[in-house]
């Protein structure tokens, strides 16, 4: 029973409950849930959303938000193509890719720290912006994603591949939020802006690179999702994925309004948002009622969630 | 007596808006001055040029007899002057020792600086035995502290081995008599250590008259009457204070 | 993980969550397989036929829907319409996939993209699902698998369009829309259209335009095209949305009068009451009523045959709509143009006109 206790302390217990509890009913209605082929599907339904949430949720944190992150997801790849046509070997390419996402991060934080502007309309017109570039140097036409079969499988085509590239970067900034001066920076700017800054903490700098690791992020999961279905799609990404990443972060515990936040949550976030999605897909529901239905199920994961996120506080006070 | 701080003419102006008009205070080593005034007064911009947060228009400061012009905040703590805001400065959401260690954190050696979070638990603790905050964990959220414990941890992240000046902007604001008893404790014991100047804006007289060795008045950017506690009284200043808006009364 | 001070709450917890999933579990409600209708063929199950689409919300495939609804009711089978809204093609693969995981007994995808949806389908094909290509087809030497495809002949009928318009237009500048360029159900009919442009040895200078993949957009992009291009020819759609958004900057600019030809894909409603008023010379109708019907046929025969009666190509064919001969389809509302849901049958009247 000790463990138990020790395991409902977590901020991240209540949505875990709910997502295994997603889980063992998806099972019950459809015995091919728990199999490997649909295990490996819905991972690939997770591995993009985990990923940039994990960004979203430090931006979240110290107050901000990256709407344009799915506009990320769809030019990076085109950067790594026009590279490789350009004659510059793929990992060059990718890695240019991944310096022109960091840039629009950069914009992005430049305008909303030095400017003053509220994120939100920052990355909504970087949004439409870094759409349109994608759209004017695409010509609009999808391209075969380049790349030796090897190296294709590792960066995203394989089965697990991008699953397993999820989980590390989990990893990773799980450990910066929680155990780098940094995360906890970001924690406090968000926690007490005014606070954090009379303490000394630059929290221009740290918003700016907040908003470059988000970028960042989006345009490696760009790459990743053009690797696995070997198409680079200028219609790929957008707005859907953005929200999907932030409601996997809200879901996973991550305040709106900042302040607090758990990148393991994300993950289970994005997991619950998987299963739901997969789960309902398996079931054979239609498109015309799928939304109706994700639409219910997310919601009603988040009221659970809220209810015995209630509970644990309550058990907590007492 | 050791003279820790001393500000000569303090001129700051924003703008159009003149904020001091040559505003002049020492303070030695062991004591407590006390800057009374009403709002606008300027005593927080005051505080602030002495922490570093602003620079002055004109004049000097003098930090243990060298003269001293304060880059920035940081440049004032590396020289031991430290301030506990109005506001506390301090996180809500995170813990008792994040918060004291706030931006001078302990991390393990290495390529990727982890935070040490078990050195800081232990020195937070011991730091807060040393000063007499008793506080039941180290790890609970500052947001679920009263308002006195908050007031004591603010304070004892200010003070550490190599503090001079101590800067209070309104320790014991919105305190019942209770919590305020023990931050006024708290005050004293700080006192008595022997190496700090406090400087301490309030609004109490009473209370400012009790816990501070000096008063001084300020009003409209200016100080208009400075004196040994001892040597004056409540209804003395309150009679100063009067005279004042009558003065602004009668103009209109 | 972070922590806070706990206490007895586990009880608690477990009641909620138990809350939580019977709300769940009223939410879906089951799904019973039956026996299908026994009929000539001996008693099967319901087979779980799966339509992958790009634009699933889009009103051109309802007409698709209703003809795979109406054959499975005949056939006795169950089906999926699924795929991605916003014609994203990861969205589509993924929904292969969970139909590969879910045990489809059959998948038809239109296949836009020329390259994602080789794997799935080889992954359908080696676990004994058969995949079907209905509405685009995969590009030859693409290396795609499918078994059969199922829809317009899409280069033939552009090269058709192309030859009516150079019929029509002498030289000068046409434009022609397309929702979203390199897309493989609707690039090759600008490819046969410009083909034929250009045989015909005309002086016309030819603009391809994308609008966008969804009806509203399209719209707002052709008018904004005719206002700055205002010497224009010809304007012309190669898919349903970019077809009614030409139809209606014909009719909002009054372009059919100043000699402007317009023309198009598709039987949007609207689009067939702007062709009867004269706004709008043709469109063509690659009737995807049979798209869904005669694929869920394939699925099925190939089912009950265990494959031994192999899939065919299926061309669903190609037919001008001028106001000339859109009066009958103007007066009925059928299923099987997508402006009804009710079943019925509609009389012929009289001798059948080519």
């Amino acid at each position: 029973m000790r463990s138990v206790h020790a395991f409902l302390r977590w901020r991240e217990a209540s949505i875990i409950v709910v997502a295994v509890l997603l889980v063992a009913y998806f099972q019950v209605t459809n015995s091919n849930f728990l199999t490997t082929a649909n295990l490996q599907t819905l991972s690939q339904y997770i591995a993009p959303w985990a990923i940039i949430a994990c960004g979203e949720i430090m931006l979240l944190i110290c107050g901000e938000i990256d709407l344009s992150v799915g506009q990320v997801f769809a030019l990076a790849p085109f950067v790594m193509h026009f590279g490789v046509t350009a004659g510059i070997p793929l990992v060059i390419a990718l890695i240019l890719a991944l310096v022109a996402s960091a840039l629009i991060g950069l914009v992005n934080g430049a305008i909303t720290v030095s400017l003053g502007v509220p994120s939100f309309v920052t990355t909504l017109g970087m949004f439409y912006l870094v759409n349109g570039i994608t759209l004017t140097i695409s010509g609009g036409s999808p391209v075969n994603t380049p790349g030796s079969p090897g190296f294709a499988f590792v960066m995203g085509e394989g089965g697990y591949a991008e699953f397993i590239w999820a989980l590390v970067v989990v990893a990773l900034m799980h450990v910066l939020l929680r155990h780098t001066r940094w995360g906890l920076h970001t924690l406090a700017t968000g926690g007490n802006l005014v606070g954090a800054a009379e303490s000394g903490i630059n929290t221009g700098r740290l918003k700016v690179g907040n908003f470059i690791i988000t970028s960042v992020l989006g345009g490696f999961v760009g790459i990743l999702e053009a690797f696995r279905i070997g198409s680079t799609d200028p219609l790929a990404g957008g707005s859907n994925v953005m929200f999907l990443a932030v409601a996997a972060g809200v879901i996973g515990g991550t305040a709106l309004a900042g302040g607090a936040g758990t990148i393991f949550g994300g993950l289970v976030g994005a997991i619950v948002l998987g299963v739901l999605r997969d789960g309902f897909t398996l079931e054979g529901i239609n498109a015309f009622t799928f939304d109706i239905i994700i639409g219910a199920g997310i919601l009603l994961a988040m009221l659970s969630n809220i209810y015995l996120g209630r509970l644990r506080t309550l058990g907590a006070r007492a | 007596m050791t003279e820790i701080l001393r500000a000569e003419n303090i001129v700051k102006r924003f703008g159009q808006v003149t904020a001091l008009e040559g505003v002049s205070l020492h303070v030695e080593a062991g004591k407590i001055l006390g800057i009374l005034g009403d709002n606008g007064a300027g005593k927080s911009t005051l505080m602030k040029i002495i922490t570093g947060f602003h620079q002055p228009t004109a004049g000097r400061l003098v930090i243990g007899g060298e003269p001293v012009v304060l880059r920035s905040v940081d440049h004032a703590r590396a020289l031991g002057i430290e301030c506990v805001y109005q506001d506390l400065a301090l996180i809500g959401g995170l813990s008792i020792f994040h918060n004291l260690f706030l931006n001078r954190e302990i991390t393990h050696r290495g390529p990727v600086r982890l935070l040490n979070n078990r050195a800081m638990r232990r020195l937070a603790r011991d730091r807060l035995e040393e000063i007499g905050v008793n506080i039941p964990s180290i790890d609970v959220e500052v947001e679920r502290l009263s308002g006195g414990q908050r007031q004591a941890i603010a304070v004892a992240r200010a003070v550490h081995g190599a503090s001079r000046i101590l800067l209070l902007d309104e320790p014991l604001a919105a305190m019942g008599a209770r919590e305020a008893g023990a931050i006024i404790d708290l005050i004293m014991r700080l006192k008595t250590r022997g190496d700090l100047a406090i400087v301490m804006i309030m609004h109490n007289y009473a209370q400012t008259l009790d816990i501070a060795d000096r008063i001084m008045l300020m009003q409209r950017g200016r100080v208009t009457y400075e004196r040994e506690s001892a040597a004056t009284s409540v209804a003395e200043l309150m009679e100063i204070v009067r005279r004042e808006y009558r003065a602004m009364r009668s103009v209109q | 993980m972070t922590h806070d001070d706990g206490h007895d709450v586990a009880r608690r917890t477990m009641l909620g969550g138990a809350a939580a999933g019977g709300a769940l579990a009223l939410l879906a409600g089951a799904r019973s397989a039956q026996a299908a209708d026994a009929g000539p063929f001996p008693a099967h199950k319901r087979w779980k036929l799966v339509f992958v689409n790009h634009v699933t919300t889009n009103p051109f495939f309802v007409p698709t829907q209703y003809g795979i609804h109406d054959a499975c009711a005949l056939l006795g089978c169950d089906y999926q319409w699924t795929g991605s809204q916003t014609s994203d093609a990861a969205e589509m693969v993924n929904a292969m996939n969970a139909a590969i995981a879910s045990k489809a007994d059959a998948i038809a995808v239109c296949i836009v993209d020329p390259r994602a949806f080789n794997g799935p389908t080889e992954r359908a094909l080696a676990a004994g699902i058969p995949v079907f290509a209905y509405n685009a087809d995969a590009p030859t030497g693409s290396g795609n698998k499918r078994l059969a495809y199922i829809g317009q002949d899409l280069y033939q009928s552009g090269y058709q369009m192309g030859t009516r318009i150079a019929g029509m237009i002498d030289s000068g500048l046409v434009a022609i829309f397309i929702a979203t360029p390199g897309q493989l159900n609707i690039q090759p009919r600008f490819d046969g259209a410009k083909a034929a442009i250009a045989k015909s040895g005309k002086k016309i200078t030819l603009q391809m335009i994308a609008t966008g993949p969804t009806v509203n957009e399209e719209l707002n992009a052709i008018h904004a095209f005719y206002l700055g291009h205002q010497d224009v020819k010809g304007m012309f759609a190669v898919d349903a949305g970019s077809t009614q958004g030409v139809a209606e900057t014909m009719r909002t600019y009054g372009l059919a009068k100043k000699g402007v030809k317009a023309g198009g894909y598709d039987l949007l409603p609207r689009t067939l009451e702007l062709i009867d008023q004269g706004f709008l010379d043709f469109t063509i109708d690659q009737q995807p009523y049979i798209q869904g019907s005669y694929t869920v046929m394939e699925m099925f025969t190939f089912l009950v045959s265990g494959g031994l009666v192999g899939p065919a190509e299926i061309n669903t064919g190609l037919k001008f709509v001028t106001k000339g001969n859109v009066t009958p389809y103007l007066q009925s509302k059928t299923r099987y143009e997508g402006n009804s849901a009710s079943p019925q049958i509609v009389v012929l009247k009289g001798p059948i006109v080519g």
